[in-house]
């Protein structure tokens, strides 16, 4: 009895609890969570092109909740990734769109700008709250609406493309995409959306995680979250730590929303993003803001994310369901830490 | 009155309120303000509004928990004289306290604990402070480091400096602290203490000059100071974090713990594992985050990472606060061994025990002034105390 409750109160006690909470609901809907959970896996591990969209989606989750985790290890609360993202993506796509010269040129510049544009949005925030002390909760939340219109004004008006019929953006020059994955012997990846933006993504964990252990800014950024007063006695100028540590959190975040138009869309729209930015908080959350788990915990919400629209498909269970599954690890994981937290008796 | 609220009807009678504790004040000769707002107060008067709440129930057993750990030594000695009356009332009182000289001067029976047990007791007609303090230690106190005789160059220059905000001011304070030199600040807490610190320490803006060696910048250089903070969870520790990582807190950028952008933690080790043995820091090992430590040993780490590398000048505010006797003899040791290497050492202590142990010289602080000024043989214990207490 013992064994169990301690592995149900880990991380995968609250994963596994968040599925049969999840299968209840689908019983509810009048659905057998047999055959809604198979379709859930079949579209999403089982088989070449599942795995490719599933590590689609996990690399589209996967910046951002990197960019969150840094922000969040400064002790800031960025819930602007969906911004970031957002306006990382509109500068790639539109510089992209007329931007013609050999790839290897291309590619980095346009990825470069990504991480201008989520930047330039983080690092609002980070300023408004170093200058000003204006809570970076409510700043990159609204700066994610700003975001929104601004780039839908865009796109509809001074950026938009002549040939195309929506709002969006002219085309980046092939030269301008990302090459597809790399084939694995006689498994190629060339006729799905998978790009080596995964393995950009997983060289960005793997640097942050180095910056957060090795590194001298890595130790200020996190005493600055763990411990405000003790990092600004040590010497750490805490509005200086601010303002970087948000615009780096967006600088990551809208390097995901460049690799997105370069890997997957080759041009730039507001359908970019179904709201990874805002997945991404959780994702972040589960990985426990350490780079190195946040992309295990992106590839578990991948899966939900691709296995999602097969499920509606072959299941009939709506995409939805997939977040109220996202949400209630969410939930049960924060409910974990609040009992962890108490059960030690440390003050919350 | 929070549980007593003399009623009138349905309402609280203010008035009865206020001047019952006025005449509570009065008899037990402990002054507060009525209409003051507490969490206005320096903690040594809160502690007075504590004390006067218990006495206004008049108990037959009445426990105290450090009773005196901020009050001045004129008030601790009204406070035990209303006690010792309380007692030949008939109130059974339980005085919880590290100061010896207190067991002594007030109590009839001592007992002495030690990790949760009590290992002795005596009647305190029977015993003495070093029996008692050796009962505490479980052997004999290690001997506080001899002082040698340290040259006398002005280190540390305060030259009419005014700071902090409200009850905390200090105002047009001068004074220096030679390097070899320990000077003590003498005082009840919230007398401007924090402030002077703060200021020193760089945390708050000032009016007037903080020079070290000379140099306003000198004082920016973290090799050249030492820093044991007030607050040793919120200002001096992350306490998640393992005491190697605490360990370069506040040093993080000084060659030889950063490497190019790295930091050497190589070094950083190195530096924790120096600081658990020369301050004895009891911990299962260099990785275990500073939470699981006792708030002893968090101290010694506090004052051990201070002390490292002999800065110019180490700012040690309460640097035995919450440890044991014989830690703190361990910490008062590494102080006078710092010294006696040379370096210039400013004590705050709200304990005037441990300020008359370790200064060269003595400077009394009452109102974010400085009343007082003593040195070699005319350090005056009672002198002092009446100082602090805003006598002359």
């Amino acid at each position: 009895m013992r064994v169990v409750l301690r592995v149900l109160a880990g991380p995968a006690g609250a994963l596994v609890l968040a599925f049969v909470l999840a299968a209840v609901a689908m019983l509810i809907a009048g659905v057998n969570p047999v055959d809604g959970f198979g379709a859930l896996f079949a579209g999403s591990l089982g088989g070449r092109r599942p795995i490719a969209e599933t590590l689609v989606q996990t690399t589209a989750l996967l910046f951002p909740a990197l960019g969150v985790s840094l922000a969040f290890r400064a002790g800031l609360f960025n819930i602007g990734a969906e911004g970031q993202l957002l306006m990382g993506g509109l500068l790639a796509g539109a510089v992209g769109a007329h931007f013609a010269g050999p790839g290897w040129l291309v590619i980095p510049v346009l990825l470069l700008l990504g991480m201008v544009g989520g930047g330039i949005w983080g690092g609002i925030a980070g300023w408004l709250r170093a200058r000003f002390n204006a809570s970076e909760i409510i700043s990159t939340l609204m700066l994610n609406f700003i975001a929104l219109s601004l780039a839908g004004y865009l796109v509809a008006g001074p950026l938009k493309s002549p040939l195309a019929s929506g709002a969006e953006t002219a085309p980046l020059l092939p030269n301008g995409w990302l090459p597809a994955f790399p084939s694995i012997g006689s498994l190629s990846f060339g006729d799905t959306r998978l790009t080596i933006s995964i393995l950009i993504a997983i060289a960005t964990a793997i640097v942050l995680s180095f910056v957060f252990t090795r590194t001298v800014f890595g130790y200020e950024l996190r005493a600055a979250g763990e411990a405000p007063e003790a990092a600004r006695r040590s010497g750490i100028n805490m509005p200086r730590m601010t303002l970087i540590a948000l615009a780096l959190s967006g600088a990551v975040a809208g390097l995901g929303g460049a690799a997105i138009v370069t890997g997957v869309l080759h041009r730039f729209n507001t359908a970019l993003s179904p709201g990874y930015g805002y997945t991404a908080i959780a994702v972040a959350l589960v990985g426990d803001l350490n780079p190195l788990w946040v992309c295990i915990a992106a590839f578990g919400f991948g899966i939900l994310e691709a296995g999602g629209l097969a499920m509606q498909a072959n299941a009939g269970v709506p995409k939805d369901a997939i977040h109220v599954i996202e949400g209630l690890i969410v939930l049960v994981l924060a409910a974990r830490r609040y009992f962890a937290t108490r059960a030690s008796g440390a003050p919350v | 009155m929070l549980g007593r609220e003399p009623r009138k009807g349905m309402l609280v009678d203010v008035d009865a309120a206020r001047s019952r504790v006025a005449e509570l004040a009065e008899r037990n000769g402990l002054a507060i303000d009525p209409d003051a707002l507490v969490e206005e107060l320096p903690i040594g008067v809160q502690q007075r509004v504590e004390l006067l709440r218990e006495l206004e129930r008049e108990p037959s057993v009445l426990l105290l928990d450090e009773p005196t750990a901020a009050l001045a030594p004129a008030e601790i000695a009204t406070l035990f004289a209303t006690v010792v009356q309380l007692a030949k009332r008939g109130t059974a009182i339980m005085v919880v306290t590290h100061k010896l000289q207190e067991v002594i001067d007030y109590t009839t029976r001592v007992s002495v604990m030690r990790h949760g047990k009590i290992v002795a007791r005596y009647l305190t007609t029977e015993t003495t402070t070093d029996e008692i303090a050796r009962a505490m230690v479980g052997g004999e106190l290690p001997q506080v480091a001899q002082r040698e005789v340290t040259g006398t160059q002005p280190c540390l220059s305060v030259r009419d400096v005014s700071a902090g905000a409200d009850t905390t001011t200090v105002t047009h304070l001068s004074f220096e602290v030679s390097a070899g030199e320990i000077v003590g600040i003498a005082g009840v807490e919230g007398n401007g203490q924090t402030a002077l610190a703060d200021a020193i320490a760089g945390m708050i803006p000032y009016a007037g000059a903080i020079e070290l060696d000379g140099s306003t910048d000198a004082l920016k250089h973290r090799e050249n100071i030492g820093i044991v903070p007030q607050d040793r969870h919120h200002e001096g520790l992350v306490l998640n974090w393992s005491i190697v990582e605490n360990a370069i807190l506040g040093r993080q950028n000084l060659p030889g713990i950063r490497k190019g952008a790295l930091t050497n933690w190589t070094a950083a080790r190195a530096d924790a594992e120096a600081i658990i043995e020369r301050f004895d820091v009891r911990a299962a090992s260099a990785d275990v985050p500073v939470r699981t430590l006792s708030g002893g040993n968090q101290q010694k780490l506090l004052v051990g990472r201070a002390l490292l590398g002999d800065p110019r000048f180490v700012l040690a505010y309460q640097p035995t606060r919450g440890i044991d006797v014989g830690a703190a003899a361990l910490v008062q040791s590494r102080l006078i061994e710092a010294r006696n290497r040379g370096s210039a050492i400013l004590l705050i202590s709200f304990e005037l025990d441990e300020i008359l142990a370790l200064a060269d010289r003595v400077l009394v602080m009452f109102r974010g002034k400085i009343t007082g000024s003593f040195s070699g043989a005319e350090i005056d214990r009672g002198k002092i105390g009446r100082l602090m207490a805003g006598l002359t």
